[in-house]
């Protein structure tokens, strides 16, 4: 433990512990604000600021951890995670037509917030033990796949489009981490194209579905008066407040769409549209850079790391910020049909803020572990 | 340690962290466009919907004028109704609604029309609220704001609602509201109405709209995405503003009611006529008198279709404003300005004279005469109303002549008393009648337009006007029934003075001699309206007419009383007092009312008594009583005359 103390004070990683405090500070400011509306919770910040409590213990504990000791169990958590999302389908209330979390006491868990995490591990394990440095065909392809499969099979059974998402384009950049035959890469793309119309006829539901035709007529702009007070009310509430926030924004607690409740999930999934009409373009700036540098600081903790297992979970965690911020801005901004994707530190939830902090915490594992040999 | 596995080779993924960190900066880049493009370039738009979401304009109803009679009496107002609106969404369809129908006292049939009523309104207007009941009892709205709060959704809303304290009296005079319609919306874009608003139909209502309407006010509230209110302290960005309204002006009318309900008392027992009274001073019209009427207060509000047809089938047509909108032969009433005429162009002398027989032959025909009058001067045939004279009048002053005096008097011209749909009447011509008539102009119309009938045809307003002007010396009046425009708190905005529209080219000798002979009418023993007479009351001049109507054929499914009464003349009486110093002059037309002298006599008589009457017998005490306590000493006399003259 004394050189694991050593080594923290010698290599702390400073600019990762001071971004993702900033994103945590101005997540907390903005949800203060973000459910300040009359009528909504007024606590959740404070249930918010416990989370990050939590999960900080979680991140430093994983900081404490060795990283070849998850390597080594690397299938097991793995294993849990599979086991906790089978455990949904038992124990979950239905909360909006979908089966999310576990009831533990007062909380509810989100099993397939943590999978995301589980499954870069089990990526990282697979990959550090098939050191492969020849092109890869498909065939090699087939493990890793199924190691995806499962979870994601089981989140989209929930019913959880976001996440299912976000699984595979952590597993598609961890894939990409590595060198696939460009003949392979084709028929991947060929397979993806080919079962597009399936996807849509049989896997979606009709609610994704409507989703994404009401956010092509949106962007085509064809939708109609009653579409906005519809099927189209989220997106087109959060384009008004991210556009009326202008340059400085109306200002912290001002925000009208925010205070007037025209947001709907203003806490969960739109708290970007919140502190976009309140803080404006520079907030958004502000915001947009500290993500940015989070996702590149993280891929250089990767560049860095000493090992295959190291480096394939930084970029898996760098990953898993990057998809999830842009997909859910790009949502937020009218650039992508709605689906279910947090904000990292800036949505409210327990589940999602412990899965965050414990990819910091693997990224400061890494980042701290680069030099100790 | 030597337990974990060995740490591996990085060197393959090297090339790759270049292209991802790349990728990471364009989709960035993507977004932090979107942004600017969204705060910066389209700022303008997003603030727009943004404001408009969480603006509310709520329109504040300006309150419409009153009208008031001469004596200040109120004769249009307005109450407060209440409306019921309901937020279908914020409903239980089972629960709230059985409670609103029961707090509503509803029958079970109204029950379920409310229930078919709330299921019909469409998706999109289920968040808003809708309009389910108008103007409910006061039982109602108490039991519906006791429970206010157990009802979410449910709101009363009062709007004014203009009602006439006088239902049906001087109805068409005064006239109603309604709802402005589409046509109306299209008709003057430019003036302001929205559906839902009200705007004045007839009467004075419609013709003096601009004046009383006033304009209404807006005021912008911030709400939530609910639509309710917010009522937080803070500094909301668009602030609430408002515009108040301007009310409507108030009118001060040249009516008087209390005359009006003297009208009505004295046309008991007849079901259809008509009656003006106008001041023969100014013009001032303080009577308009249409039976049947209809309540205003009824055509003000929903009219059900039943009640509608029933009003519009009414053979005795209420809807008619008799006064002014229909034109009748003037019958005898006409001989006065016949009278005139030949004195005017020295055809004829307060001397000439005639022997009638009962009838008067001419070009062949026989034309009668109501009796054998023996002989009569012209001051006998009007007290009389001798045919026969005038007939031989009428053939030495021919058709052009008897029209230009007519014309004179405003008889078959608008009188310009502004509402309604006036008609002209109709005065004829030698020219007019051949143009029209298959065998031209022949002498024998003439002897009937002196009596009032052939092709002439006068309006009671027209009547009333022409024998004001006889009254009052030759002055011929624009009918005035607006005395001054009011600001609500009562100061006169504009006062109208009375409008001479021309001096009528008479000689004033010639005026004396034909009223002396309209005072015989009703005081000589021989006089046609002398029956109706009353002694010692306010002396009185006037001329009694009986016009016949066109005949009517008994249809096959008809009452006989019925064809004899449509087949029966109408009455007339045109009448002023007091005779010495007229005020007023008073015309009553009795449709289908028989005899004029008989029947229309005693009416015209009762309301100059009962309207002028006391005042004059009071004014009569206190002359006597001066003159008994002051010793004949003429200039004192003469002041206290003056005084008691007042």
């Amino acid at each position: 433990m004394a050189t694991l103390a050593k080594g923290l004070r010698a290599h702390f990683d400073w600019p990762l512990f001071v971004t993702v405090a900033a994103i945590a500070v101005v997540g907390v400011t903005n949800l203060y604000s973000a459910t300040s509306a009359a009528g909504a919770r007024g606590d959740m910040y404070i249930q918010q600021i416990y989370w990050l409590t939590l999960g900080s213990v979680v991140a430093a504990l994983v900081v404490a951890i060795d990283t070849r000791h998850f390597e080594r169990q690397g299938f097991t958590l793995y294993g849990v995670g599979i086991v906790l999302l089978l455990l949904v389908f038992l124990l979950a209330r239905t909360i909006r037509g979908s089966q999310r979390w576990i009831p533990v006491g007062s909380f509810s868990l989100q099993p397939s917030e943590l999978m995301k995490i589980f499954l870069i591990i089990a990526l990282a394990k697979y990959l550090h033990n098939d050191p492969k440095t020849e092109g890869r065909t498909l065939k090699d392809l087939v493990i890793p796949a199924a190691i995806l499969a499962l979870p994601m099979g089981l989140v989209l059974k929930q019913p959880d489009l976001g996440t299912g998402l976000i699984l595979a384009f952590i597993f598609g950049t961890i894939m990409f981490l590595t060198h696939l035959k460009l003949r392979s890469l084709f028929t991947l793309v060929a397979v993806f194209v080919a079962s597009a119309p399936l996807t849509w006829t049989y896997l979606l539901k009709d609610y994704q579905r409507e989703r994404f035709t009401s956010f092509w007529q949106q962007l085509s702009g064809e939708a109609s008066k009653e579409h906005i007070l519809d099927a189209g009310w989220h997106a087109h509430q959060s384009q008004v407040a991210i556009g009326s926030g202008g340059f400085f924004g109306k200002g912290f607690m001002q925000g009208t769409q925010n205070q007037h409740r025209f947001l709907p999930d203003q806490h969960s999934d739109f708290p970007f549209a919140v502190w976009a009409e309140e803080q404006g373009f520079v907030g958004v700036m502000l915001l947009l850079g500290l993500y940015l540098f989070l996702v590149v600081w993280g891929l250089k903790i990767a560049s860095q790391a000493k090992d295959r297992f190291s480096a394939v979970i930084a970029v898996g965690v760098s990953a898993m910020f990057f998809w999830q911020s842009a997909i859910n801005i790009a949502m937020v901004m009218g650039l992508l049909p709605v689906v279910g994707v947090t904000l990292p530190l800036f949505s409210y939830g327990g589940s999602s803020v412990l899965t965050v902090m414990m990819g910091v915490g693997l990224l400061m594992n890494v980042s701290v572990r680069r030099f100790s040999f | 340690m030597n337990l974990l596995s060995p740490r591996r080779e990085v060197g393959e993924f090297k090339k790759r962290y270049k292209w991802m960190a790349l990728a990471a900066v364009i989709a960035f880049a993507a977004l932090f466009l979107r942004a600017a493009h969204m705060e910066l370039v389209d700022y303008d738009h997003w603030q727009k919907i943004a404001t408009e979401n969480i603006t509310k304009t709520i329109t504040l109803p300006a309150t419409r004028g009153l009208l008031r009679d001469t004596a200040g009496r109120i004769v249009a107002t307005n109450r407060p109704a209440y409306n019921v609106y309901v937020t279908p969404q914020q409903l239980d369809p089972a629960k709230d609604v059985l409670r609103l129908a029961e707090l509503m006292g509803l029958d079970p049939r109204q029950k379920a029309e409310l229930v078919a009523r709330l299921a019909a309104v469409p998706l999109h207007r289920r968040t808003h609220q809708v309009e389910m009941f108008r103007d409910i009892s006061r039982d109602q709205l108490a039991s519906l704001e006791q429970h206010e709060a157990e009802l979410r959704g449910v709101d009363v809303v009062a709007v004014p609602v203009r009602t006439y304290p006088f239902g049906s009296l001087a109805a068409h005079a005064i006239g109603y509201l309604n709802e402005v319609n589409a046509e109306d919306l299209e008709r003057a874009p430019d003036q302001g109405y929205r559906a839902g608003d009200t705007i004045g139909r007839s009467g004075i209502e419609r013709a003096w709209e601009s004046y009383v309407r006033g304009r209404r006010g807006v005021r912008r509230v911030v709400v939530d995405a609910r639509g309710q209110r917010t009522d937080e302290e803070r500094n909301e960005r668009p602030r609430e503003t408002r515009r108040e309204p301007v009310p409507g002006r108030d009118l001060t009318l040249t009516l008087d009611m209390e005359l009006m309900r003297i009208t009505e008392r004295a046309f008991r027992g007849h079901p259809s006529g008509g009656a003006v009274v106008v001041d023969v001073r100014t013009g001032r019209v303080r009577a308009l008198f249409s039976k049947p009427s209809y309540d205003l207060n009824e055509l003000a509000g929903r009219l059900s279709h039943e009640r509608a047809r029933e009003i519009i089938d009414n053979p005795l047509r209420p809807l008619i404003d008799k006064t002014i909108y229909e034109s009748y032969f003037p019958g005898s009433t006409f001989k006065p300005v016949s009278a005139l005429a030949a004195l005017g162009d020295g055809i004829l002398t307060a001397n000439s004279h005639i022997e009638c027989p009962g009838y008067y032959e001419y070009g062949g025909r026989r034309f009668r005469c109501l009796q054998q009058h023996g002989e009569v001067d012209m001051r006998q045939s009007i007290v009389r109303s001798c045919n026969t004279f005038f007939y031989d009048l009428a053939r030495q002053v021919g058709m052009d002549r008897l029209a230009r005096y007519a014309r004179d008097f405003g008889l078959g011209e608008r009188s310009g008393i502004g509402i309604n749909t006036e008609t002209s009447g109709f005065i004829p011509t030698v020219s007019w009648y051949q143009d029209h008539y298959p065998h031209g102009f022949r002498g024998g119309f003439t002897l009937n337009e002196a009596i009032g009938q052939g092709n002439t045809k006068v309006t009671l307003m027209q009547l009333a006007m022409a024998y004001a002007a006889i009254a009052n010396g030759g002055t011929l009046y624009v009918p005035q029934l607006i005395e001054s425009v009011n600001a609500p708190d009562g100061t006169v905005i504009e006062e109208f003075q009375p409008r001479v529209r021309r001096r009528v080219n008479v000689a004033r000798e010639h005026l004396t001699y034909v009223v002396d002979g309209l005072y015989g009418v009703v005081n000589d023993r021989t006089g046609t309206a002398y029956d109706a007479h009353v002694e010692g009351g306010v002396p009185i001049a006037g001329k009694t007419g009986t016009a016949q109507v066109s005949g009517r054929a008994a249809r096959d499914d008809e009452d006989p009383r019925q064809t004899w009464y449509y087949n029966r003349s109408h009455a007339w009486f045109a009448g002023f007092a007091p005779a010495g110093d007229p005020e007023v002059v008073v015309i009553v037309l009795i449709e289908h009312g028989g005899g004029g002298g008989k029947n229309a006599a005693p009416i015209g008589v009762q309301i100059l008594q009962e309207y002028l009457g006391p005042r004059y017998a009071a004014e009569q005490a206190a002359t006597a009583a001066a003159a008994l306590a002051d010793p004949p000493d003429a200039p004192r006399a003469g002041r206290a005359r003056a005084r008691g003259g007042r």
